[in-house]
C-alpha cells in the first residue's frame, strides 16, 4: 500500500464524481458506504503506521512544476495521523446521522468532495498542495451553508468564505516569500516543507512570516477577535455542516500552527509564546462568557468551540511535548465531542424546528436516552476525568504552566466557566417541569441517530480511560518537533527557553 | 490480596453498570438487591484488607495500567492500600452498604428506583478511586467522579420547578426556615458542581506545581522529594491543594452548596453529604500530611478556618427548622473540627473523627429520612412532634446518634471530639480551643432541639384526613431499621477501638506531639463534657417548659434573621457573583461581540463593497468616458514615475 495516502485523498473525490450517476434513492447508502470504506482505509493506514518512527511515513513524491519546486508531496507522522482518522471517522458518522431531506444527492456529493480537501490538508507536505486543499475546502462548505442553511445562509456563507479567504491570501503571500527566500539561499525554488525545514531564517524575517501565516491560521481556528464568522456559520449551517466545521475544519488552523509556524519560525514562536497565550486566554474566558449569554443551544456550542480552541492554542504555544501533545489530543477529542454536541442539537431541531433553550425544559423525562447521551457529551466537554475531554485539556494547561503559571491559572477558568454555560444549558433544556405541552410528545433518539451517537459515546469513554493509542505516536513525533525547534533556533534565549519549558524543576 | 483490592474497587462499578442497564425501566427490586450485594462484597473485601494490613503491617500497592504517558508525564492507574486508605475504604463501604439497603426501602415508590442505585454505586466506585489511588492524578479522577455523582444525585428529582426567591423568611429558598431546601434540585446540583470546580482549579494548580518541580505525581516520590523544594514553593503547593479540599469539604467560602445539596434524596445526604464525599478534603490533607507538616503556618490557617466554619455552621443550625439543613450544618461544623485537628498536625485524630462522624452522622441522616418518609416529605421540624410513639426504633437510633454527635461518654463522638479539643489545647491554640468548646455546647443543643421537636411534645400535625396537616406517621420497614442498626452500633462503639486504631495508622501518620498533664487532661474532659451535657439539658428543659425555643420577639431580631438567612451568603452570592456575571456575559455578547468586533468586520466588508459600488460609475461602457479615465490614469502614472525619479 505505497499509495495509501493518495487513495485516501482521491477515493472520496472519485466516488463523489461517480455519485452523479447513482440513483437518488440509494445515494444515502452509497454515501455511507464510501465514507465507511474511506474510514476503513484510514484505519488500515493506522495499522500499517510505525508508531516508533517519528518521521514522515507513506511519503509520495511527484514533481508538478519542477522549475518552481512545486510537487505533489504527501506523507504523515504522529501529528497528522489521528487528525486524518478523526476526519474520516467524523465524516462517516455525520453521514450516518444525516437527516436532511432536501436535495440529498447533492449534499452527499458535496460532503465527499469536502472529505477529499480535508484529508488533503492533513497529508500535504508541499506548501502549494497544502494551500490548494486549504482553499478548496472552502467551496464545499460554502455550498453546504449557502444551500442547505437557515434564513441568513447567504450572509453567513459569504462571510465565512471571504473572511477565511482573506486570511489565507496573506498566508499565501508568506508562502511565496518563503519560497523566494529559499531560492535566494539555495539557488533553486522549492515549496517542499521538508526543504523549508532546513532553512535558518533571521529573526525579523521569522516574525514577519509568522504574522503572515498567523493571518491564515488564526482566522481559521478562529482566535478572538477573528472569530465572528463562526457563530453565523454554525447558526445557519445544517447539522452536518456544523459537525464537520467544528470537528475538522477548525483543526486545520491549529494543525497549521504545529506543522508550519513552530518548526519554520522557532525563534518567532518563542517570542510569541506570551502574546499567543494572552490571545488564547482572552478567547477562553471571553467566549465562555459569550456562550453563557446565548439563548440558542447551537450558539452555546459554537462559542464553546472557540473557547476550547483557545485551550488548544495555549497548549501549542507551551512549546513543550506535554503542551503540544495535549493540544493534539484535544483537537481529536474536541472533534468528537463538539461533533456529537452539534448532532445532538440537530436531533432536537429535527423534532421541534427550534434551538431556543426557552422552548424546552424537562426533556430528561420524555427523552431519557437523549438526556443521557447529552449528559455524557456535556461531561466530556467540561473535561471530566476518564472522558476524552480531560486528557487534552489537562496536558495543554499543564504544558503552559511551565511557560507562565499566572496565565495558566487564568486560563484554567475554562474548567469553571465551561461548566457554567454547559450545566446551565442542560438545566434549562432537560431539568424542571415540562412547560411546553408540545414537548410532552417528543420521541427519544432512535435508529440512525443512535447508530451515529453510540460510537461517539464509546470513543469518549474508551479514549478517556485509555488514551495511550493516540498519545504514543503523538509523543514520538512531537518530541522530534521540539528537538527540531531547539536545533533550529538561532538566538540562545530561544534555545534556552525551549529547553527550560521541557525540563522538570525549571518552572517558576 | 490484590484480588481483594480489585474486588473492593470494582464491585461497586459492576453494580452501577448493571443498574444502569435498567435505568429507564420501571422499578426492579433485584437492582437494589444486586447493587447492595456487590457493595457488601466490597465491604467484606475491605474488611479483609483491613485485617491484613492491621495484622501484617504490609501495604498493598498495585499498578494496573498506564493512563497518561507523554513527554515527562507518566501517570498510571495505581492503587495503594495502606493504613490510611484502608480505614477510608472500610468506612466508605460500611456506610454505603447500609445506605444502599436503606434506600431499597426509602426509594420504594420512586419511579427512578433503578437509576438511583446506578448513581449511588457509581458514587461509591468514584470514592474508592479517590481514596485508593497512589497518585494525585488518580485522586483527581475520583475527586471529579464523586462531583459528577453528587451532581446526578442532588439533581435526582430534576423535574421539580424553580422556586421564586421571595423576601418572606418562611418561604424563601435562601432561608433555613422555609420548606424549600434551595431554588430547585437542578439548581442545587449545578451550584454544587460549579462551586466545586472553582476549588478544583486550585487543586489542579497544586498538581501542576508538584509536577513541574518534582516530575512525578506518585505519592511516594512526591513525599520523598518534597523536602528538597524551597519553603515558599511548598507553601504554595499546600495552599493550592487545600483550596481543592475546601471545595469538596464545603469550607468557607465554598460552603453554600452543601446546605442546598439537601435537595437530593435523604440517603444521598447520608452517604455523600455527610459520611464520605465531604470528608474527601480532610482525607486529602491527611494523605498529603508530608507536605502540610513542613509548612505549619498553612496548617494553622487550616485549623483557624476549620474553627471558624465549626462555629459559623453551628450557629446557623441553631435556628433552622429545615430538618435536613440542621443536620447538614452539623456536618459542616464537624468538618471544621476535623480540619482543626488536621491543621494542627494531629492527622490521625482527624482521621479518627472522620470515621466516627461517618457512622453517627450517616445514621442520623437515615433516621431523618425515615421521619420524612413517614411524614410525606415534610421537612419542617415544627410540623412534626410526638413521633416517638409512632416510630420508636427511629427515635431511639436518632437519639443515640445525637448523643454520639454531642460527644457524651462513652459514645463514639466523645473519644474523637474530645481528642480534637485536647489537641487544640495542647498545641496552645487556646482561642481555637475556646471556639470549639463553645461549638460543642451549641452542637449538643441544636441536636437535641431537633430530637425534641420531632419525637417529643405535642403533635403538630393532624389525624384528620380533611386537614391540610394530615399525616399518617408509621415506622419504616424492619429491614431498613436493620440496615441502620450496624451504623448505630458503630456510633456507640467506634470510639472503643481507639487504641488499635492509633497503633495502626501511626505507622504512616505522625504520632501526636502534644503535652498535656494528667490533671489538665481530666479538667479538659470535664469542662467539655459539662458544656455538652448542659447543651442537651437546656434543650430538653426549655422544650418541656415552653414547647419552643425562640419567642416571637426574638424572631424579629437581626441576629435571628441573619442566622435564618444563612448569614445572607446566598443573597451575597447572587448579587455579587451570579447576577454580575450574567450581566457581563450579556454585555460581552450583545455589545462587544455583536456591536464592536462584528460591526468592525462587517464595516470593512461594506467599505470595500461601497468602493466597488462607487467606482462602478466608471464602467459605463461609453468609449469616450473610458478614454478620459485612461488619460487620467496615464497622467497619474507619469507623475508618479517623475516623482520617483526625482526622489532618486
Amino acid at each position: 500500500m505505497e499509495h495509501i495516502l493518495s487513495i485516501l485523498i482521491f477515493f472520496p473525490a472519485v466516488a463523489a464524481l461517480m455519485a452523479f450517476i447513482v440513483d437518488k434513492d440509494s445515494i444515502r447508502v452509497y454515501g455511507i458506504t464510501v465514507a465507511a470504506i474511506e474510514f476503513v482505509l484510514s484505519a488500515y493506514m493506522w495499522y500499517m503506521f510505525d508508531g516508533n518512527n517519528a518521521g514522515m511515513q507513506f511519503t509520495e513524491f511527484m514533481p508538478i512544476i519542477a522549475q518552481y519546486g512545486i510537487s505533489y508531496n504527501v506523507g504523515i507522522d504522529g501529528i497528522s495521523l489521528f487528525l486524518i482518522i478523526m476526519t474520516t471517522f467524523m465524516t462517516m458518522i455525520s453521514l450516518i446521522g444525516l437527516t436532511e431531506k432536501r436535495d440529498l444527492k447533492n449534499l452527499i456529493i458535496t460532503v465527499l468532495f469536502l472529505e477529499m480537501t480535508m484529508v488533503g490538508v492533513f497529508v500535504a507536505l508541499d506548501a502549494m498542495i497544502f494551500y490548494v486543499f486549504w482553499e478548496l475546502s472552502l467551496v464545499p462548505m460554502l455550498y453546504i451553508v449557502g444551500a442547505w442553511g437557515g434564513n441568513l445562509r447567504i450572509y453567513a456563507s459569504i462571510k465565512f468564505f471571504l473572511y477565511t479567504f482573506l486570511g489565507s491570501l496573506v498566508m499565501l503571500v508568506g508562502m511565496l516569500y518563503l519560497a523566494y527566500v529559499y531560492s535566494q539561499t539555495t539557488g533553486a525554488w522549492s515549496f517542499n516543507l521538508m526543504d523549508w525545514n532546513m532553512l535558518i531564517l533571521p529573526f525579523d524575517m521569522q516574525m514577519w512570516l509568522f504574522i503572515a501565516f498567523f493571518a491564515g491560521f488564526a482566522i481559521k481556528v478562529p482566535m478572538v477577535p477573528f472569530h465572528t464568522w463562526l457563530p453565523y456559520a454554525h447558526g445557519q449551517a445544517p447539522t452536518i455542516g456544523s459537525v464537520i466545521l467544528a470537528a475538522v475544519l477548525l483543526k486545520m488552523g491549529t494543525y497549521g500552527f504545529i506543522r508550519f509556524s513552530l518548526p519554520l519560525f522557532p525563534d518567532a514562536s518563542v517570542a510569541m509564546m506570551i502574546p499567543m497565550g494572552v490571545l488564547a486566554l482572552i478567547a477562553i474566558i471571553y467566549t465562555a462568557m459569550v456562550a453563557y449569554a446565548q439563548e440558542d443551544m447551537k450558539q452555546v456550542i459554537a462559542y464553546s468551540s472557540v473557547s476550547h480552541m483557545g485551550v488548544i492554542i495555549l497548549g501549542i504555544f507551551a512549546l513543550n511535548v506535554e503542551g503540544i501533545g495535549g493540544s493534539l489530543f484535544l483537537m481529536i477529542s474536541h472533534g468528537i465531542v463538539s461533533g456529537a454536541l452539534f448532532m445532538l442539537v440537530g436531533v432536537i431541531y429535527d423534532r421541534r424546528h427550534t434551538k431556543m433553550m426557552s422552548e424546552f425544559g424537562g426533556l430528561a423525562a420524555v427523552m431519557p436516552m437523549y438526556a443521557v447521551v447529552f449528559g455524557i457529551m456535556l461531561m466530556a466537554s467540561v473535561g471530566l476525568p476518564l472522558t476524552i475531554g480531560f486528557v487534552g485539556e489537562f496536558l495543554s494547561l499543564l504544558g503552559f504552566f511551565a511557560v507562565s503559571p499566572i496565565l495558566t491559572v487564568a486560563a484554567g477558568m475554562t474548567i469553571i466557566l465551561g461548566a457554567v454555560y454547559m450545566l446551565v444549558l442542560y438545566k434549562k433544556t432537560f431539568f424542571g417541569p415540562i412547560t411546553n405541552p408540545i414537548n410532552k410528545k417528543l420521541e427519544d433518539i432512535k435508529g440512525r441517530e443512535v447508530a451515529a451517537l453510540v460510537p461517539l459515546v464509546m470513543l469518549v469513554v474508551y479514549l478517556g480511560v485509555y488514551p495511550k493509542p493516540i498519545l504514543d505516536p503523538v509523543n514520538n513525533s512531537v518530541k522530534q518537533l521540539v528537538q527540531v525547534m531547539h536545533i533550529k533556533a538561532i538566538t540562545p534565549e530561544a534555545k534556552e527557553k525551549i529547553a527550560s519549558v521541557n525540563t522538570i524543576g525549571e518552572a517558576k | 490480596m490484590e484480588g481483594f483490592l480489585y474486588t473492593a474497587l470494582f464491585a461497586p462499578l459492576v453494580g452501577s453498570l448493571i443498574a444502569a442497564l435498567f435505568g429507564n425501566s420501571p422499578k426492579k427490586l433485584f437492582v437494589g438487591l444486586i447493587t447492595s450485594g456487590l457493595l457488601a462484597t466490597a465491604m467484606i473485601a475491605s474488611l479483609i484488607l483491613l485485617m491484613h494490613v492491621f495484622s501484617t503491617e504490609h501495604t498493598i500497592h498495585v499498578t494496573m495500567m498506564d493512563w497518561i504517558v507523554i513527554g515527562n508525564v507518566n501517570i498510571p492507574f495505581g492503587f495503594v492500600v495502606d493504613q490510611v486508605s484502608v480505614v477510608m475504604m472500610v468506612v466508605v463501604t460500611i456506610v454505603s452498604t447500609m445506605v444502599h439497603i436503606h434506600s431499597i426501602g426509602y426509594m420504594d415508590h420512586d419511579k427512578g428506583f433503578n437509576r438511583f442505585f446506578s448513581y449511588l454505586s457509581a458514587f461509591v466506585f468514584s470514592m474508592m478511586i479517590l481514596v485508593m489511588s497512589d497518585n494525585f492524578a488518580g485522586l483527581f479522577i475520583g475527586w471529579e467522579g464523586v462531583g459528577l455523582c453528587s451532581w446526578l444525585l442532588i439533581g435526582f428529582w430534576y423535574h421539580k420547578e424553580d422556586k421564586e426567591v421571595v423576601d418572606d423568611m418562611y418561604n424563601s429558598p435562601y432561608s433555613t426556615l422555609s420548606p424549600h431546601s434551595s431554588i430547585s434540585p437542578g439548581y442545587a446540583a449545578n451550584e454544587a458542581f460549579i462551586m466545586n470546580r472553582v476549588a478544583d482549579l486550585g487543586m489542579l494548580v497544586g498538581i501542576f506545581l508538584i509536577f513541574w518541580n518534582i516530575g512525578s505525581l506518585q505519592y511516594d516520590v512526591v513525599f520523598a522529594e518534597i523536602g528538597n523544594l524551597g519553603h515558599g514553593l511548598i507553601v504554595a503547593i499546600a495552599i493550592f491543594l487545600f483550596i481543592g479540599a475546601m471545595g469538596k469539604s464545603a469550607q468557607f467560602p465554598f460552603n453554600a452548596w452543601l446546605a442546598n445539596a439537601m435537595e437530593g434524596p435523604t440517603p444521598v445526604s447520608a452517604l455523600i453529604h455527610a459520611a464520605t464525599m465531604v470528608t474527601a478534603g480532610v482525607y486529602l490533607v491527611i494523605r498529603a500530611n508530608e507536605i502540610f507538616v513542613v509548612v505549619p503556618e498553612v496548617g494553622y490557617f487550616i485549623a483557624s478556618l476549620g474553627a471558624f466554619v465549626a462555629i459559623g455552621a453551628a450557629t446557623m443550625a441553631l435556628v433552622a427548622t429545615n430538618m435536613k439543613k440542621i443536620i447538614a450544618y452539623s456536618t459542616l461544623s464537624q468538618l471544621g473540627y476535623m480540619f482543626v485537628a488536621a491543621g494542627l498536625g494531629a492527622y490521625w485524630v482527624a482521621l479518627f473523627h472522620l470515621a466516627t462522624h461517618a457512622f453517627f452522622k450517616s445514621v442520623l441522616f437515615l433516621g431523618a429520612g425515615n421521619v420524612m418518609h413517614a411524614m410525606n416529605d415534610e421537612i419542617n421540624i415544627k410540623k412534626m412532634g410526638g413521633l416517638k410513639k409512632y416510630m420508636p426504633h427511629t427515635a431511639l437510633i436518632m437519639t443515640v446518634a445525637s448523643v454520639a454527635l454531642a460527644g457524651i461518654y462513652p459514645l463514639a463522638g466523645f473519644f474523637s471530639k474530645d481528642l480534637i479539643l485536647e489537641v487544640a489545647f495542647g498545641s496552645h491554640a487556646y482561642i481555637l480551643w475556646l471556639v470549639l468548646w463553645i461549638t460543642a455546647g451549641l452542637t449538643a443543643f441544636y441536636s437535641f432541639r431537633l430530637v425534641m421537636y420531632v419525637f417529643h411534645g405535642k403533635e403538630n400535625w393532624s389525624h384528620d384526613k380533611e386537614d391540610d396537616n394530615y399525616q399518617h406517621p408509621h415506622e419504616t420497614y424492619p429491614f431498613v431499621i436493620a440496615a441502620m442498626a450496624p451504623l448505630a452500633i458503630l456510633a456507640v462503639s467506634a470510639g472503643w477501638m481507639e487504641h488499635s486504631f492509633v497503633e495502626m495508622v501511626t505507622k504512616v501518620l505522625p504520632v501526636l506531639d502534644i503535652h498535656v498533664s494528667t490533671g489538665t487532661f481530666w479538667a479538659l474532659v470535664a469542662v467539655t463534657s459539662a458544656i455538652a451535657l448542659s447543651g442537651i439539658a437546656f434543650a430538653v428543659y426549655k422544650f418541656n417548659k415552653d414547647g419552643q425555643y425562640y419567642g416571637e420577639k426574638m424572631k424579629d431580631t437581626f441576629v435571628y434573621r441573619l442566622l435564618a438567612n444563612q448569614y445572607y451568603i446566598p443573597y451575597l452570592m447572587e448579587r455579587v457573583i451570579i447576577k454580575p456575571y450574567l450581566e457581563m456575559s450579556k454585555v460581552s455578547w450583545k455589545e462587544v461581540d455583536l456591536k464592536i468586533i462584528d460591526t468592525f468586520v462587517d464595516s470593512v466588508a461594506k467599505t470595500i463593497y461601497n468602493m466597488g459600488q462607487g467606482s462602478r460609475a466608471m464602467q459605463t461602457g461609453n468609449l469616450s468616458k473610458a478614454l478620459k479615465w485612461m488619460t487620467l490614469g496615464v497622467v497619474i502614472l507619469l507623475l508618479a514615475a517623475a516623482a520617483a525619479g526625482n526622489l532618486k
